[in-house]
């Protein structure tokens, strides 16, 4: 079934003018993985009867169960287009035939580092939207992470068959709906004006926007029908195709352009499907015009305006091809000086230059335990046998670390399921390649399988954190619960079947304070010569965020730091100046501030006191949780005249102790996450989707209706703890109308608490003692605070 | 006084060797551990015990299990020990039941410590292919048993009589894979539950896992009599060496948190004691402090911990030695469970050379940007921000305070002042 060979492919691999290298965007269940389907058809790779219904790119099992896309995808296609469809394409070519580089990236929230890693290696993106769902969150985070990739996307309005099929709109609206995508696409890219990009908007009118239905396998853009209509009524292509789009509308009889549009037209060609078709020149076999409904539909428009037809034209007339792309891209791909040799190799996308190539992810072998390293060549040519210098991603330049020599065993290009080795792969083209991981040798026992699982599965996926608690436990966290529930299984395939024992999942807290201190503590260091004063406050409104943004944080000028907080946070001049340290890690949103006055060597004990305090903020002493938005005050110290006697070793210990002590007289409170749900379901649904939220605290800020459709958009805080099970229960009140997609959005003051026995914090606070193996009890204050 | 300032259970040799003695007699809790000078005798003191209620719990709880049982005990009760084996004796019920033996109550050192290290008996699992002796014999804080040809310690269920004792979490540690029931004789009572104790187990591994990230490394020692010590810090040192960090070594009698954040430098302490005396943890300490058995895990690469723990001196370098034949450096950068990401050691420089001759071509990018300029930041305002520091003196470098302040604006000599004198407690003029 194959149309072409690999030599063939091989071939066009060097006709840099001649490739393009693209993404599939789009929120969750827009049809990305369908569309690619009918483009993969196209190729030949499988018939195109089935175009929509295999999902090529979803490759494993639990991708085909579930329906959704897990990891992203590359596959190769090669294309070959007439000589009359590449008249007007005015960009530098060589030849007709065009390898197309394609990674199909999941749309789930939860796998956004899937998408991040597929943008960087490519240029153009071909963003997916559904044309009654409209622009979603995700369909925004993943665009405007490929403007900021500077990756020219185009847009294609997917589902046309549930507009006409389902919904049964009339021309006028479909074509306002339409519209309106569009519209919230363009709003969106407009933020990104980049000079080096230039326009990046898309319009209708200059052909990037196609409409398609991948489940039926057909698209167009308005070239196709300026095309047929040009040479039936002897009107210029161009002049055309602005005319499609907008209020235009041209009367075939008259042949004057009146203020209606072509959509009606498409409308009333259905009705009278035969004869159109007919006079469409399309030769239908007998047998296939048995088929009725749907079925018929999607085998006429397949024949008559096949998806990879007018998507591929698309991309090949309005995608830059690599040697356009890295022209302008180098700045985003290079990290050195712009004008060395590196860069002008990157800059003009050289095959004989040095070798640079982007690794963007690690894909997973069939052979247990080896990846292929999937990534794209920037500059040179990549060989097999090859040796290749691979900076990690802690590589900091000037150092060594983090730097290897390896040699590249096999280049292979990705074909959906499956892989074809090549001799050498030049610049422009994605490839994965094999001998870049380290065979990694098994052993006997189970805690190595678990360590070999965790490092392979933090080895694949880069948004995946394995961890370690204190008690001993290893921590996979992941950025929601389907993610992990992903790693979990990956872990287990990666462990040869090992059983592993899963706990619940476990949400990490924050501590912080209330109000201030009620009274200023004292602790003393262990040879009671040295006397530490402590006050904790809460932070204002909106400091901690900024300090996470990194608005303020520990490398900024102290000049503007003090500006910042002074007149956005209402502190004292002086006193911004003294902060001494920010805190967990350096650059955690908590704040030692020195507040003494006239004290003799407390420049000595600073260093002690900062690094109580560092260790102190990541242990809080509730439940040795990190803490958040609290800001300590040091009101006072009594020290030993002798040096000795205030050394580090006293007073590291007396500072944790009095920060625990202020702590807890400032009334502690527990933080918990909260995530924001985005929910679209239809009208009915809507008294589920609210009884389920309530159930599991979560609240409603928003309801809206997507104009034009029946479905409605609601917007919700949930706290994270609660949401474990969330998406399925949603699915089960509502029979599967609703899909949910959490995004972590803040921190949340529980409102009880810790302190008292019995409160909900309390026992929250008992539950990560446990699970830590901590005292089951709370330190009581009296042994971090002494009397005088 | 014999005990030394690090824990009861050893011998103060050096102590003892300042008043020209020849011998020690040590009273109460000891470890046994070998000693390297003096010959040394032990007292373990009789500690009191219902030997027919021991007995019938002991009978109880064989009756029930099918494994065969090992008795093990606290030397406080070795007296009695001759009593319950009667007592067994006489209600025998099968062959199913073998007690240990305390290894003796008199030690000699012997003449090289290194010579024990050379021929060491079969001490533990690893040597199960010695095929010399027909029994494996098993020694732990002061205990000794043989188990018969083809028989494995996970086959036996452990009974140990005596108090919840360190020498008691000692045998929890060493032999995890084991049932253990423990036979509390002031409570009279069975304890067959040691969460706490397995929970110290997994606890360890987590300090193994911290000990990979540490870049600067003190060795404490713990003990001065213990037979090869100086050896066991030297391996140390050259193992800490050899993966590219720096150690520092500390004498500083027993250590608590404040005496070790008097060294904030320091990433994790390695603590080279007795068996019984090593296992300090505490949520106090700054830093971990791990055993040598520990550091051995963490910082020789590729080897792995299967769950096998080790606490006497002697084992940790045999295994060490076998495992360090086996195993032939990886190149694989390391994984680290608290970054969460595979990190790569500082190597030492000559490593780090012939890995550049090597490469030659290749490097030359990275070393173009070794040698461009760096912005660095005026660090005078800037606050401390988080380098990890390879050696003391670059932690040093990142402090505030280094020790004096030089006033640079005002280079005029200052006037000669006397200072103070006399001791904390009480100055001379005070």
């Amino acid at each position: 079934m194959v149309k072409f060979t690999v030599e063939e492919q091989r071939k066009i691999t060097d006709r840099k003018h001649n490739i393009r290298n693209m993404s599939v965007i789009a929120h969750v269940d827009h049809g990305k993985s369908t569309l690619t389907d009918s483009l993969v058809a196209a190729a030949g790779i499988i018939a195109q009867e089935t175009a929509g219904d295999v999902r090529m790119t979803d490759t494993r099992a639990d991708e085909a169960e579930r329906g959704i896309t897990i990891k992203s995808t590359g596959i190769s296609l090669y294309y070959e287009m007439t000589d009359a469809s590449l008249k007007s394409f005015t960009g530098a070519r060589d030849g007709n035939e065009y390898l197309i580089n394609l990674i199909d990236s999941p749309g789930h929230v939860d796998f956004s580092s899937e998408v991040t890693a597929a943008l960087r290696i490519t240029d153009g993106a071909l963003v997916v939207v559904d044309c009654i769902e409209g622009v979603c969150v995700q369909t925004e985070t993943v665009l405007r992470q490929s403007l900021g990739e500077r990756i020219r996307p185009v847009l294609t309005v997917n589902k046309m068959d549930r507009c006409f099929l389902e919904l049964k709109v009339d021309g006028e609206e479909a074509y306002q709906n339409f519209q309106r995508v569009i519209e919230n696409a363009n709003v969106i890219m407009a933020t990104h004006e980049d000079p080096l990009l230039g326009d990046v908007q898309v319009y209708p009118e200059k052909g990037t926007v196609a409409f398609s239905a991948g489940l039926h396998g057909w698209a167009f853009t308005l070239t196709n029908f300026a095309k047929m209509y040009a040479s039936k009524f002897g009107v210029s292509e161009s002049k055309m195709m602005e005319r499609l789009w907008g209020e235009n509308f041209f009367d075939s009889a008259t042949r004057k352009w009146t203020t209606k549009n072509w959509l009606p037209d498409l409308q009333a060609w259905k009705d009278k499907l035969w004869p159109m078709l007919e006079k469409l020149g399309i030769q239908m076999k007998p047998d296939e015009k048995e088929l009725m409904g749907k079925p018929l539909m999607k085998r006429v428009m397949q024949a008559w305006l096949p998806a990879s037809t007018a998507l591929l034209e698309m991309m090949i007339f309005h995608l830059p091809s690599p040697y356009t792309a890295q022209r302008y891209r180098v700045e985003n791909l290079y990290e050195g000086p712009l004008d060395d040799k590196y860069a002008a190799a990157i800059r003009n996308c050289d095959p004989d230059g040095p070798l640079m190539l982007y690794v963007s992810k690690m894909i997973p072998a069939s052979d247990k335990g080896r990846f292929f390293a999937f990534g794209r060549v920037f500059s040179g040519t990549v060989s097999t046998g090859m040796k290749v210098r691979i900076m990690g991603p802690n590589y900091v330049p000037g150092e060594k670390k983090d730097l290897y020599v390896k040699s590249v065993q096999r280049t292979v290009i990705w074909m959906g399921k499956k892989q074809e080795t090549v001799e050498d792969v030049p610049c422009g083209n994605t490839v994965a390649m094999v001998g870049l991981d380290q065979f990694i040798t098994k052993n006997a026992s189970d805690l190595p399988k678990l360590v070999e699982g965790l490092k392979r599965l933090a080895k694949s996926d880069p948004m995946v954190l394995c961890t370690m608690e204190e008690s001993g436990e290893h921590i996979v966290a992941g950025a929601g619960e389907l993610h992990i529930e992903i790693c979990v299984k990956d872990l287990q395939d990666f462990m040869g079947g090992a059983d592993i024992i899963v706990s619940d999942p476990v949400v990490s807290l924050r501590e912080t304070v209330f109000e201030r201190s009620c009274r200023t503590v004292m602790s003393k260091s262990p040879n009671k010569h040295n006397r530490l004063y402590m006050e904790a406050r809460p932070m204002e409104d909106g400091l901690a965020e900024a300090i996470d943004e990194g608005r303020i944080g520990p490398s900024d000028d102290p000049k503007i730091r003090s500006k910042i907080l002074a007149e956005e946070f209402g502190w004292d001049k002086d006193l911004a100046k003294k902060i001494w340290a920010f805190g967990p890690d350096t650059t955690g949103p908590n704040m030692v501030v020195d507040m003494c006055k006239g004290v003799q060597y407390l420049n000595e004990i600073k260093d002690s006191v900062v690094a109580g305090f560092q260790w102190a903020s990541k242990e809080g002493p509730l439940a040795e949780e990190n803490m958040r938005g609290v800001c300590y005050e040091v009101c006072d110290v009594v020290l030993h005249a002798d040096a000795i006697h205030r050394g580090c070793g006293q007073m590291i210990s007396t500072a944790r102790r009095a920060i625990y002590a202020s702590q807890l007289t400032a009334k502690p409170r527990l933080l918990e996450p909260v995530y924001m749900v985005e929910i679209q379901a239809p009208e009915g649904a809507l008294g589920g989707i609210y009884s389920v939220l309530n159930q599991k605290r979560g609240h409603v800020f928003e309801e809206m209706q997507r104009p034009g459709t029946p479905l409605y958009n609601i917007k919700a805080y949930l706290p994270v703890v609660e949401s474990f099970g969330f998406s399925g229960q949603l699915r089960a009140a509502t029979s599967g109308q609703a899909f949910p997609q959490c995004v972590f959005d803040h921190w949340d003051m529980m409102s009880s608490d810790p302190l008292e026995t019995g409160s909900q914090a309390a026992t929250l606070v008992a539950d990560i003692r446990k699970r830590k193996g901590l005292k089951l009890q709370m330190t009581p204050l009296s042994d971090y605070e002494d009397k005088l | 006084m014999a005990d030394t300032t690090y824990g009861s259970c050893c011998i103060d040799e050096v102590g003892a060797l300042h008043i020209d003695s020849e011998c020690v007699v040590h009273y109460g809790q000891t470890c046994l551990s070998p000693t390297s000078v003096l010959p040394a005798f032990f007292v373990f003191g009789k500690a009191s015990i219902n030997v027919s209620s021991c007995v019938k719990h002991l009978i109880d709880y064989a009756s029930k299990s099918d494994k065969p049982i090992m008795i093990l005990y606290g030397l406080e009760y070795a007296h009695v020990i001759p009593q319950i084996r009667e007592e067994l004796g006489l209600s025998k019920t099968d062959s199913q039941l073998s007690v240990a033996n305390v290894l003796c109550s008199f030690i000699s050192p012997s003449k090289d410590p290194r010579e024990s290290m050379e021929h060491p008996r079969p001490y533990s699992e690893s040597d199960s292919s010695d095929s010399l002796s027909s029994s494996r014999s098993y020694r732990l804080g002061g205990l000794t048993w043989d188990l018969p040809e083809g028989s494995k310690i996970e086959d036996y269920l452990l009974f140990w009589i005596g108090s919840d004792s360190s020498a008691f979490a000692n045998v929890v540690l060493t032999f995890n894979g084991c049932d253990i029931v423990r036979y509390d004789a002031e409570e009279d009572s069975l304890v067959t539950e040691f969460y706490q104790q397995r929970r110290i187990l997994k606890r360890r591994y987590y300090l193994v896992e911290k000990a990979k990230d540490a870049n600067i490394i003190g060795i404490l020692v713990g003990t001065l009599g213990v037979a090869g010590y100086l050896h066991m810090i030297h391996h140390m040192q050259a193992l800490i060496s050899a993966a590219g960090k720096k150690s520092y070594i500390l004498a500083m009698g027993r250590p608590n948190p404040a005496k070790l954040a008097n060294f904030p430098e320091c990433d994790v302490f390695i603590y080279i004691s007795c068996a019984q005396t090593a296992l300090l943890d505490s949520k106090e300490f700054m830093s971990p402090v791990i055993t040598p058995f520990e550091a051995n895990l963490a910082f020789s690469r590729g080897s792995e911990w299967t769950g096998a723990y080790l606490m006497h001196f002697q084992d940790v370098i045999n295994s060490v030695k076998s495992e360090s034949e086996a195993h032939i450096g990886s190149e694989e950068p390391r994984f680290s469970f608290f970054q969460g990401g595979y990190v790569e050691d500082h190597k030492t420089n000559d490593q780090a050379k012939n890995g550049e001759e090597d490469t030659g071509e290749t490097m030359t990018l990275v070393q173009a940007a070794e040698k461009a300029l760096q912005l660095r930041g005026n660090d005078h305002n800037s606050l401390t921000k988080q380098t990890a520091a390879k050696s003391g003196p670059e932690y040093f470098l990142n402090r505030v305070y280094r020790g004096l302040e030089i006033n640079s604006e005002n280079t005029l000599p200052e006037p000669y002042i006397v200072g103070r004198s006399g001791k904390a407690s009480g100055y001379k003029h005070e």
